[in-house]
């Protein structure tokens, strides 16, 4: 019983740390995916899903689009589909290139710094 | 109705009692629908996408759109209105006490000197009604200052308020008229209702002409960002 609360638990802290992380990487993430290719709303779930987000809503993408659409880092145009209605389809303008650089700089540098933090970690035995 | 339409009335519900504008409401749901039909077309269930709680998710959208939201506060304006109303109503019945004798006792017109008697009940009733109107507005305009546009809302009142005195006057008094003029606690209680109903209806009229000028004035709709290219 006992193991089972402590499990469960864990859970909820790797949860709530993952969305912690998250929440500051989701734009720049967001940002990436559509200077691969452009996409519509659903799309872009779909696609943070399978690069190994686990299942993010739609809920939180689409207020985020729309933020960075006001921001000028993403556009969008409608598509006219062949199977369907027409699509909104987000695409990367030239200030969410600029945007998405410096933040990828800004990343490695914060990631470098975690790392070189940790990593000693790994070598010494810790103290109870 | 389908489940669109159905989420995008939640949503509308969610954005007018979070004050936004309907403009920023017609452009904030035109962009969802079109998002959504294209999901279900994908084979996604748009309920499911946007999640159980529609309101969060609307008025998360509006901030992140950085639409321009305007809250009306009618319960409040409304309340602080009555309250002005109440304490307009004892300073003029005050003033009406304590004016009328000084009144006679300094003006003495001679008899040759025919007074209308509906000038007469004009002037006797008049002021306090004014004073009655002031309370409210000036209840409004001072209390709630903190409040976006109150002070367009209080000088519409100033226009309002008196109409709606002069229009539930003559319904108040057929009221009375009907009843035989009874003292009976539920017709003095329904006369009251009634104009305190105007008063109410002209403060709610005024907050929201009021907020729809602002509106007005302002157009403002989300800022649409750069075209580009289709992929």
């Amino acid at each position: 019983m006992c193991r089972m609360v402590a499990a469960e638990s864990q859970s909820i802290d790797d949860n709530d740390r993952h969305t912690q992380l998250l929440r500051g990487a989701l734009d720049m993430c967001l940002l990436a995916l559509l200077a691969r290719e452009p996409a519509h709303g659903y799309e872009l779930v779909r696609r943070m899903e399978t690069a190994g987000f686990g299942a993010i809503s739609y809920g939180t993408i689409y207020p985020l689009l729309t933020r960075m659409r006001r921001l000028g880092l993403v556009a969008h145009e409608q598509q006219v589909s062949p199977t369907g209605p027409p699509r909104k389809v987000y695409a990367l303008t030239g200030s969410g290139r600029t945007h998405l650089d410096a933040w990828q700089k800004q990343w490695h540098r914060f990631t470098d710094t975690v790392d070189a933090v940790l990593c000693p970690l790994d070598h010494n035995p810790t103290r109870s | 109705m389908d489940t669109i339409d159905r989420l995008l009335g939640e949503a509308d519900r969610a954005w007018r009692g979070y004050g936004v504008g309907s403009a920023d409401r017609a452009a904030l749901a035109a962009d969802l629908r079109l998002d959504l039909r294209a999901a279900a077309a994908d084979g996604g269930d748009p309920a499911q996408l946007i999640g159980g709680d529609v309101a969060g998710f609307a008025r998360r959208l509006a901030d992140e759109a950085g639409v321009r939201r305007v809250r009306g506060d009618y319960g409040r304006v409304v309340g602080t209105a009555l309250i002005g109303t109440v304490l307009g109503a004892v300073l003029g019945y005050g003033l009406l006490e304590s004016a009328y004798p000084v009144f006679v006792h300094l003006i003495d017109i001679p008899r040759s000197i025919d007074v209308p008697i509906q000038l007469a009940v004009a002037v006797a009733y008049g002021i306090p009604a004014a004073v009655v109107a002031a309370g409210a507005v000036i209840a409004v305009r001072i209390q709630l200052r903190d409040l976006p546009r109150i002070r367009r809302t209080a000088q519409l009142m100033s226009v309002l308020v008196p109409v709606a005195g002069i229009v539930v006057t003559p319904v108040t008094v057929a009221f009375a008229w009907a009843t035989d003029y009874s003292f009976a606690p539920p017709v003095v209680v329904t006369e009251i209702a009634m104009v305190l109903a105007a008063l109410a209806g002209a403060t709610v009229l005024a907050r929201r002409l009021s907020l729809r000028e602002g509106r007005t004035a302002a157009g403002s709709s989300p800022p649409e960002a750069t075209r580009v290219n289709p992929a």
